[in-house]
């Protein structure tokens, strides 16, 4: 028995001094490595690469069917890729099967690797029968196994994070859309991810919902969250990301910092691209 | 009066007979259409196919066919039941059937997004299924669920091939002894009181599953 909380204790002084290590090589969140992905044979990724840091705001931009939105849900699973690698925390999520082919890890080493990562999606995805706090609640409590009212307490701590504790009692459906979006943005920082995911938090909204999302966003950022942000918003990549990435026909055009990629973009398409949006 | 009363007295008896078949097979209805609901939603190909092929033969041929079937046709190969589970097995055989395709139906309705939401939150399949899946689908299926339950209770009335006194027997039995039509008139009744409560418990259930906004 000794023994067991011996070596427990040693894992954690690992696991903490490779915190520590980490914070001070910015060892990646995210690696992608050659992603492919084709749809009936129509290729949607055409190899690409991106490595994300701890405290990165990485805005993927670019025009509709450009791939941006599908290399997000390839992280995450949502969709797979054909071929590449990908690394979550150091750990890899999908690679290379023993098989020859490539597939992501299943079971309890995916939810492992899943619960680094919060995503936000375009439609909100609440689930509309549960009211706000039980949305906020499901996970946590049956999925981590939390106690109830530690979980609680986090519920209303992040509802009050993006202002919305007088409603916690109410049905997503009653709410507006851009309440709606704050509530998915806190239901996944209820698993306290390392990584937050967002699809287009804002093309659903009408256009004077999207400044509360943008602004909870913001206030992530300043927290040093990590964020991989596909998005149309341009003032907002400007503002708050520190990497920009342009994608086109499935292929990374140019990426840089934003000044870089605003003030100074090098490529014809990414030029276009922003005459287009002014 | 006397003589009103005893016929009631008579046709209550085969209401309970009529009840027992309908709350049996609801009962039954119930999880045995979501399992083939789910399984014929699977990726499993041959469970697939065959819960296919017994929705068709079920939907595809007459009821009193199947009851005649259950009854008559499997004693001729050993399988003799009594008369009451001879007929709970065609109600439930072909009920199933009919909730397994609203159930489906229910299922599918679904939006992509809920399957994703959960997916991201660590949600297993079965997680995902019972917490977010069913009580939606829940919602969706009550309009058609409730038309097949009333469906239910009026083809009960089909057992009357088989000599069981269910109240439609009962009311008839009466009316060929006395000649008097009244016993149809007060089965008509019976059966509308019935559907009433139905249509009214679904009502109940309807706004309450439809407390949230979609």
């Amino acid at each position: 028995m000794e023994e067991m909380v011996m070596t427990d204790a040693a894992f954690a002084a690992d696991a903490a001094a490779a915190d520590a290590a980490m914070q001070e090589l910015r060892l990646p969140m995210v690696t992608m490595r050659g992603i492919q992905k084709s749809y009936g044979g129509k290729p949607v990724l055409k190899d690409i690469n991106l490595r994300v840091f701890a405290g990165d705001v990485l805005a993927i931009l670019g025009p509709s069917g450009s791939g941006k939105s599908t290399l997000l849900r390839c992280l995450c699973h949502l969709e797979s890729i054909d071929d590449g690698y990908i690394g979550v925390l150091g750990q890899t999520y999908a690679g290379e099967d023993d098989i020859g082919g490539v597939s992501y890890v299943a079971g309890e080493a995916e939810r492992q690797i899943l619960g680094h990562m919060g995503m936000v999606f375009q439609q909100f995805n609440l689930f509309p029968h549960m009211t706000v706090f039980e949305n906020l609640m499901l996970a946590p409590v049956h999925v981590k196994h939390i106690p109830r009212d530690e979980a609680e307490a986090t519920a209303i701590a992040m509802l009050r994070k993006v202002g919305l504790e007088e409603h916690r009692d109410k049905y997503p459906g009653q709410l507006s859309g851009g309440q709606q979006q704050r509530v998915a943005i806190a239901r996944a920082l209820c698993m306290h991810p390392d990584i937050m995911l967002f699809d287009e938090p804002t093309s659903a909204l009408d256009p004077e919902l999207t400044g509360e999302v943008l602004r909870t966003m913001r206030q992530l950022a300043d927290e040093n969250m990590t964020m991989l942000v596909v998005t149309h918003e341009m003032p907002f990549a400007h503002d708050v990301a520190n990497k920009i990435m342009f994608m086109a026909d499935g292929v990374v055009v140019e990426s840089g910092s934003p000044e870089e990629f605003f003030e100074h973009p090098q490529q014809e398409r990414t030029k276009a691209f922003l005459q287009s949006r002014l | 009066m006397d003589h009103l009363m005893q016929m009631v007295l008579l046709m209550l008896e085969g209401t309970e007979v009529t009840l027992e078949i309908f709350v049996v097979t609801f009962i039954l209805v119930l999880p045995l259409g979501l399992f083939a609901a789910l399984g014929r939603l699977s990726s499993l190909r041959l469970l697939n196919r065959a819960l296919e092929l017994y929705i068709w033969i079920m939907r595809g041929t007459p009821l009193m066919l199947q009851l005649l079937f259950v009854y008559f046709a499997l004693p001729m190969v050993g399988i003799k039941l009594p008369d009451i589970a001879a007929a709970l097995l065609a109600f439930t055989l072909n009920y199933t059937a009919y909730f397994a395709e609203i159930f489906r139906a229910g299922i599918q309705a679904v939006p992509k997004g809920q399957y994703e939401a959960a997916h991201m939150l660590g949600l297993s399949k079965v997680q995902t299924m019972w917490r977010v899946v069913i009580p939606q689908m829940i919602r969706n299926v009550l309009p058609p669920m409730s038309n097949e339950t009333i469906n239910l209770v009026k083809d009960t009335s089909l057992i009357y091939i088989l000599a069981m006194n269910d109240l439609l027997r009962v009311a008839r039995t009466i009316v060929q002894r006395e000649f008097d039509m009244t016993p149809f008139v007060v089965a008509a009744v019976f059966y509308l009181v019935m559907t009433a409560v139905l249509t009214w418990g679904f009502h109940r259930l309807e706004a309450h599953f439809g407390r949230y906004a979609m």
